[in-house]
């Protein structure tokens, strides 16, 4: 644009700074708008009532597991792995440059049981969990789910259901966009997008965009995301967070039957008082190692709490 | 496929698309008639000063905001999280990023037919009103238009790549308007045998504007399928070696 006027760079500059202004006052907006619903939360909170107000507390409402498992009784048979083992785990390591996030982990889940997956802070949880589902890979060893890799398994969701954080939404998507977005990916019929809405019972919610919903109600969602291949296998990563009493009853009456029902389910959590109520089986990693794999009544029992037990094996242990 | 209809839905579920959308035209709007009223007549006695420096901006801005959108479709996602379920549900991340390219493509070509048009409109009336004469025909008005739609499918998958590779959305997003809103300009004003080879240059030689400094339309769309095709590539690359924690 050579032979343009003088003023030309003028209007370009113009144009720039308009383009600025939309940008930061999208941004001082969001701002605002995330302000005004910490606010609104706030005194939700006081009146005892769900942020966002007008819809029913979906968490009071009680389980829709009516005795089979609620939407998985057109599950296709249990798959396994040839050994039997659901997940098999073998010399898993995780480095981060000289950090040793996860050193050498080795253990199995069998199926039809509920397995705690314990350690303190930045003990390596999360990372063994990314590990198993494909998002990140391991520097050596293992992580195989009925057989093969994560990224291998032919339509995973149908396999595995795994919530890994409490908030991976869009806050300007609505609970039930989210799903249908996944159902499609998944090649899933949109009406499982409303059973799971249904099992989590976020009926009434899932119109809403999620930026109006509670941690409970998210927590569900992503439950709910979990759910929609029908999965033999759920993995948890601290799914009572921001669970109120009646909430974390729905969540233990739910993962026990879906256990019974031939599921298996690895839940990683802090909350051992928790855990000591749902699980049948412990891992405890510290620093990245395995310090324990037992049954909960091995390892808690005879007069020891399972408190006992993890503070003896970690590094909260003070003796 | 599956994936593929995933990603436009999530292009349609948000108020993300059409704020972009709004924006840019709301933008093409002011820059033709700032432009309109700002140039002397003249500056706008030629076909090629018209489209140049009038009808242009609806190329340069549509592919400004298809690049924007395809870096959001990325980055949009690594912001919000919602880049883990969606590898949960396809863990073969180059299907991911394929998928990706194509949505973005196709918002790409509506950004960029709706900002040609816009300015297409814009600038017969500012002329008008003007008491200038319209000097571009039938034929430079569908070269805007087709080339613009053509430029934006292909901006887009440059700006899901930079997304890809840049993943953070703020630089990613801010790295993307000063490329185009300042540095491509200095090149072009200082060193135009190189500047012209840039994207947003092609994509207006893509329109037929500046022929004396500004490759030919279909050699300068060549040019541009390649940086497309370059983007998705490292795109893809990024993603698949990179770990999502």
């Amino acid at each position: 644009m050579t032979h343009g006027p003088q003023n030309h760079s003028v209007i370009v500059g113009v144009l720039a700074v308009l383009v600025m202004a939309f940008l930061l006052g999208r941004g001082l907006l969001s701002l605002l708008r995330s302000a005004q619903a910490r606010r609104r939360a706030a005194s939700a909170h006081d009146l005892g009532s769900p942020v966002g107000g007008s819809a029913p507390s979906p968490p009071t409402a009680p389980p829709r597991m009516n005795g089979h498992g609620g939407g998985r009784r057109h599950r296709t048979s249990p798959p396994s792995a040839p050994d039997g083992a659901i997940v098999r785990v073998t010399g898993l390591t995780k480095r981060y440059g000289d950090f040793v996030a996860v050193d050498e982990l080795t253990f199995s889940l069998d199926p039809r049981t509920i397995t705690g997956f314990l350690g303190p802070n930045g003990a390596g949880k999360t990372t063994t969990l990314r590990l198993l589902l494909g998002l990140a890979d391991p520097s050596a060893g293992e992580a195989l789910v009925l057989g093969s890799r994560y990224a291998d398994l032919d339509q995973p969701i149908r396999r595995v259901g795994a919530v890994l954080e409490s908030n991976d939404f869009h806050p300007g998507r609505s609970g039930r966009d989210h799903l249908r977005v996944l159902a499609l990916a998944a090649d899933l019929p949109p009406s499982r997008v409303e059973e799971v809405l249904d099992l989590v019972d976020l009926g009434p919610a899932a119109s809403r965009h999620v930026k109006t919903y509670s941690l409970g109600m998210r927590q569900r969602l992503g439950l709910a995301a979990a759910l929609l291949g029908d999965p033999g296998l759920l993995v948890l990563d601290e799914p009572a967070n921001g669970l109120d009493p009646v909430g974390m009853h729905w969540l233990r009456t739910f993962l026990r039957s879906f256990a019974d029902d031939g599921g298996t389910v690895l839940v990683s959590s802090h909350v051992l008082a928790e855990v000591a109520q749902t699980v049948d089986r412990v891992l405890i990693i510290d620093r990245g190692h395995l310090v324990a794999d037992a049954l909960l009544d091995e390892l808690a029992g005879r007069g020891r709490s399972l408190e006992d037990a993890y503070l003896a094996l970690t590094a909260g242990d003070p003796s | 496929m599956a994936q593929l209809r995933a990603e436009l839905l999530k292009l349609r579920t948000t108020r993300t698309t059409i704020s972009l959308l709004a924006a840019m035209i709301g933008l093409v709007l002011t820059a033709v008639v700032l432009h309109g009223y700002g140039l002397t007549t003249e500056d706008l006695d030629s076909a090629s000063k018209q489209l140049t420096l009038l009808a242009g901006w609806g190329v340069v801005l549509g592919a400004l905001f298809a690049g924007l959108l395809g870096a959001m479709s990325f980055t949009g996602e690594i912001r919000y999280g919602t880049i883990r379920p969606t590898l949960l549900v396809t863990p073969r991340r180059g299907r991911v990023i394929a998928a990706k390219s194509a949505a973005s493509m196709l918002g790409g070509i509506a950004f960029g037919l709706a900002a040609t048009a816009v300015a297409a409109v814009a600038a017969s009336v500012a002329l008008t009103a003007r008491g200038v004469d319209v000097r571009l025909d039938v034929g430079d008005f569908a070269l805007l238009i087709f080339g613009g739609s053509v430029a934006a499918a292909l901006w887009a998958v440059i700006g899901l790549g930079v997304g890809a590779l840049v993943r953070n959305q703020m630089p990613a997003v801010v790295g993307l308007l000063a490329w185009v809103l300042f540095i491509e300009g200095q090149l072009i004003d200082n060193a135009p045998d190189l500047g012209r080879l840039a994207p947003g240059p092609l994509s207006r030689g893509i329109s037929g504007m500046d022929p004396d400094i500004l490759l030919a339309p279909g050699l300068a769309a060549l040019l541009l399928v390649h940086y497309a095709l370059a983007a998705a590539a490292a795109g893809r690359l990024a993603t698949t070696r990179r770990d999502f924690v």
